[in-house]
């Protein structure tokens, strides 16, 4: 079955051609000129037939990208990649934060787009091999089942959040380097954006800490990298 | 042009400013502390001399004073004893004269002219011979009289009477003590003079300072506009006199940052408003390109021109934003700690090229630097797209470390670049002489190198051609190592989210 994407874009014209590329690589599209919108059209999709995959424009008129990110988030865990203007700290880390996956900047090379899509989708498709739990301290992690409990509470994690403990966990004591993590989690070579790593470090630590201000679990080791302390 | 007016009439000035020597050369404040010293000590040289000189003859002519009144006693008391003419009597009247006198540092001399003889003080260190001449003829002639002069190197003050009946007295005065006063007086009158002048001195410097502070301010306001700090300002301060030079000052910054920033914006807005069709274009045309073998031959020629042209609008686009992101001076800069070799090794396989060779010694493969690896990817990509466009691609890359810096030199096989050009290569839209017009295949945005420079500068590091030693160019990469390597391995977590990252500019 095609994976489905859907694209928020209000640039009609760009949507189009995004629409007749992305149907080229094999996808089911979905548009949405907005961000209301694309609410409407996610939520409609949940019962039936759900998205694979999320693109959105932060330049938006009405609800912007990242406010339209952020209820998609509150809805899904599905893959979100965001289409900033440039590639900047402030719409990069501002977009991640909102709950994106990964970004692109305009003009994107479509190849670009497409390797992403299929990087993010791979992703979500694969299960995980290794024990079937890792304990840490009150942090319960089941790699195969895809649940992480805190205090014997489940918590939700995205795809990405999940995989980058799921990571860490697999090494756990040892320090990761943000570019082995954007290989590991994202499948990026030595170039990728290590902000990717950064905020969803920090997305993790909101949810699996007690305090996310002193990290407990997911510590920072500078200048090297991360690591998941016992 | 009014504008052009004032120069030309400031620019003769300067010129007749710049001839004139002596403190004019020296700067503004050492010149207001150098007046104010010189007047200080001109001003406490004048009090001096006038205190010392008035002082002086007060306590010089009381002391004389005092001694023509002592002479005078002492001629009295002789006039009295002198009749019996019996020169022991005499003698001994001198004597006790001078006994009485000893204790003053002084002597005394009598001549009785019908003994035809002196009779001096005892004990006898002063004679008739130490007498001032023209005082002992005066006197002799009969006429009393007074005089200063020096015996033994200290000053005397010597008073001569002519007392009645052919005896004339003597008396001769040590001055020293007055003489020793007035050297403590004039020493303590130097001291005095001195701390004036230094403390003119000090406070020529302050007002120099304060002066000129504005004038300092102003000046180093300009630099840090120079330098870039668009949005620097002078203060409004209380001094009224130099509001018009602060507002007026600070009017033409805004007015330059005005300017400034629009024409930065212009070219942001320009690109940034290209990108929404430029996104279109690509992803349509990726759309035709995936069924390039279902057209025509003659379509599929066109559709190649048309795909080049419009990668290079892209790149141009992407440049464009990066470059005014620069001017704009809102380029962020990621910095990350990697090692030399993995950096240059990855920087220089851009996708699809074919590999270069780099050499580097194994010390220096694993040493650090902290840079942004997008950006030194740009770097090492864009001079690679160079020496593959205009000079046959790269023969060698190698890597050289010093104490504070590391070379990455990238050698082509073009024919060098002359002199006259190398630093002409840098600037925006700068082609090569041999491609000048040609616009031939694979042209670039001409903003490559010019790039380089920017990327590497933000790194703190320089960039330059020179020859390789095949005779192509060799553009060296200058970055600097980083200081704060293991001080950042070391630190441990402090609640930060980032393992290193820092915004610049």
């Amino acid at each position: 079955m095609a994976s489905r994407i859907l694209i928020v874009e209000d640039d009609e014209r760009i949507r189009a051609s995004m629409g007749l590329a992305l149907e080229d690589e094999g996808y089911d599209v979905v548009e949405a000129g907005s961000g209301e919108e694309a609410l409407v059209r996610f939520t409609q999709s949940l019962s039936f037939e759900p998205l694979d995959l999320v693109i959105i424009d932060i330049m938006l008129p009405g609800m912007d990208g990242f406010e339209c990110c952020r209820e998609v988030r509150r809805q899904s865990a599905v893959p979100i990649i965001m289409v900033t203007a440039r590639t900047d700290t402030h719409d990069v880390v501002a977009g991640l934060e909102a709950g994106a996956d990964d970004y692109v900047t305009k003009p994107f090379e479509p190849k670009e787009l497409a390797a992403r899509i299929r990087a993010l989708l791979r992703r979500a498709r694969s299960t995980e091999g290794g024990p079937s739990t890792i304990t840490f301290g009150d942090l319960e992690i089941m790699p195969e089942a895809g649940v992480v409990r805190l205090a014997g509470e489940e918590v939700h994690l995205t795809r990405t959040e999940f995989l980058l403990l799921c990571e860490l966990a697999a090494n756990h004591g040892k320090v990761l380097s943000r570019e082995q993590l954007l290989e590991r989690v994202w499948s990026y070579d030595y170039f990728g954006d290590g902000r990717l790593v950064d905020v969803h470090v920090r997305r993790l630590r909101t949810k699996v800490e007690p305090d996310p201000a002193n990290p407990r679990y997911v510590l920072t080791v500078r200048g090297l990298g991360y690591k998941l302390a016992p | 042009m009014p504008a052009g007016k004032r120069l030309r009439r400031l620019a003769p000035n300067r010129r007749t400013g710049r001839r004139r020597g002596g403190l004019l050369q020296l700067g503004l404040r050492a010149r207001i502390t150098a007046v104010f010293t010189l007047g200080a000590l001109a001003l406490s040289l004048l009090l001096t001399s006038i205190t010392y000189f008035t002082t002086s003859s007060s306590i010089v002519s009381q002391d004389e004073h005092s001694f023509e009144l002592q002479a005078i006693a002492n001629a009295t008391s002789l006039h009295e004893s002198v009749y019996a003419l019996d020169p022991a009597v005499v003698r001994e009247n001198v004597f006790g004269l001078s006994d009485e006198l000893r204790s003053t540092t002084s002597y005394s001399l009598i001549y009785i002219t019908s003994l035809l003889t002196w009779f001096p003080s005892s004990p006898v260190t002063f004679s008739e011979d130490d007498l001032p001449a023209s005082l002992r003829t005066l006197t002799l002639s009969g006429n009393s009289g007074e005089q200063t002069f020096i015996f033994r190197g200290e000053p005397h003050f010597a008073v001569g009477i002519a007392i009645p009946h052919g005896t004339y007295y003597f008396g001769v005065f040590s001055l020293s003590q007055a003489n020793a006063e007035l050297h403590v007086l004039l020493a303590s009158l130097i001291g005095a003079a001195a701390v004036t002048t230094l403390l003119g001195a000090a406070l020529g410097r302050w007002a120099a300072g304060r002066t000129l502070r504005p004038l300092r301010d102003v000046s180093e306001a300009a630099s840090s506009i120079a330098s870039g700090m668009l949005d620097t300002r002078l203060e409004t301060g209380d001094a009224r006199d130099l509001a018009v030079l602060t507002s007026s000052f600070n009017r033409m910054a805004d007015r330059l940052q005005q300017r400034i920033e629009r024409d930065a914006r212009f070219t942001s807005d320009v690109s940034h408003e290209l990108r929404s069709p430029l996104t279109t274009l690509a992803t349509s045309l990726s759309v035709i390109e995936s069924r390039r073998d279902e057209l025509p031959e003659r379509s599929q020629r066109a559709l190649d021109l048309l795909s080049t042209e419009v990668r290079r609008f892209q790149r141009m686009v992407r440049d464009l934003l990066e470059i005014s992101r620069f001017d704009a001076r809102s380029a962020d800069f990621a910095t990350s700690q990697v090692e030399i070799g993995d950096l240059v090794r990855h920087a220089v396989a851009p996708a699809g090229h074919p590999p270069l060779s780099v050499t580097i010694s194994p010390a220096d493969d694993h040493r650090e630097l902290s840079v942004d690896k997008r950006r030194i990817e740009r770097v090492f990509g864009n001079l690679i797209e160079n020496a593959d466009r205009y000079a046959g691609g790269v023969t060698e890359i190698v890597v050289e470390t010093g104490e504070h810096s590391v070379r990455v030199c990238v050698d082509d096989s073009g024919p060098g670049i002359p002199q006259a050009d190398r630093d002409r290569i840098f600037e925006r839209f700068a082609r090569g002489p041999g491609t000048a017009g040609s616009r031939g295949a694979g042209v670039g945005t001409g903003l490559g190198l010019a790039l380089v420079q920017e990327h590497v500068r933000l790194h703190g590091g320089r960039v330059w051609v020179s020859d390789s030693p095949t005779g192509g160019a060799r553009f060296v990469v200058e970055l600097p190592l980083s200081q704060g390597g293991e001080e950042s391995a070391k630190t441990p977590d402090g609640g930060s989210d980032a393992p290193d990252r820092e915004t610049a500019r």
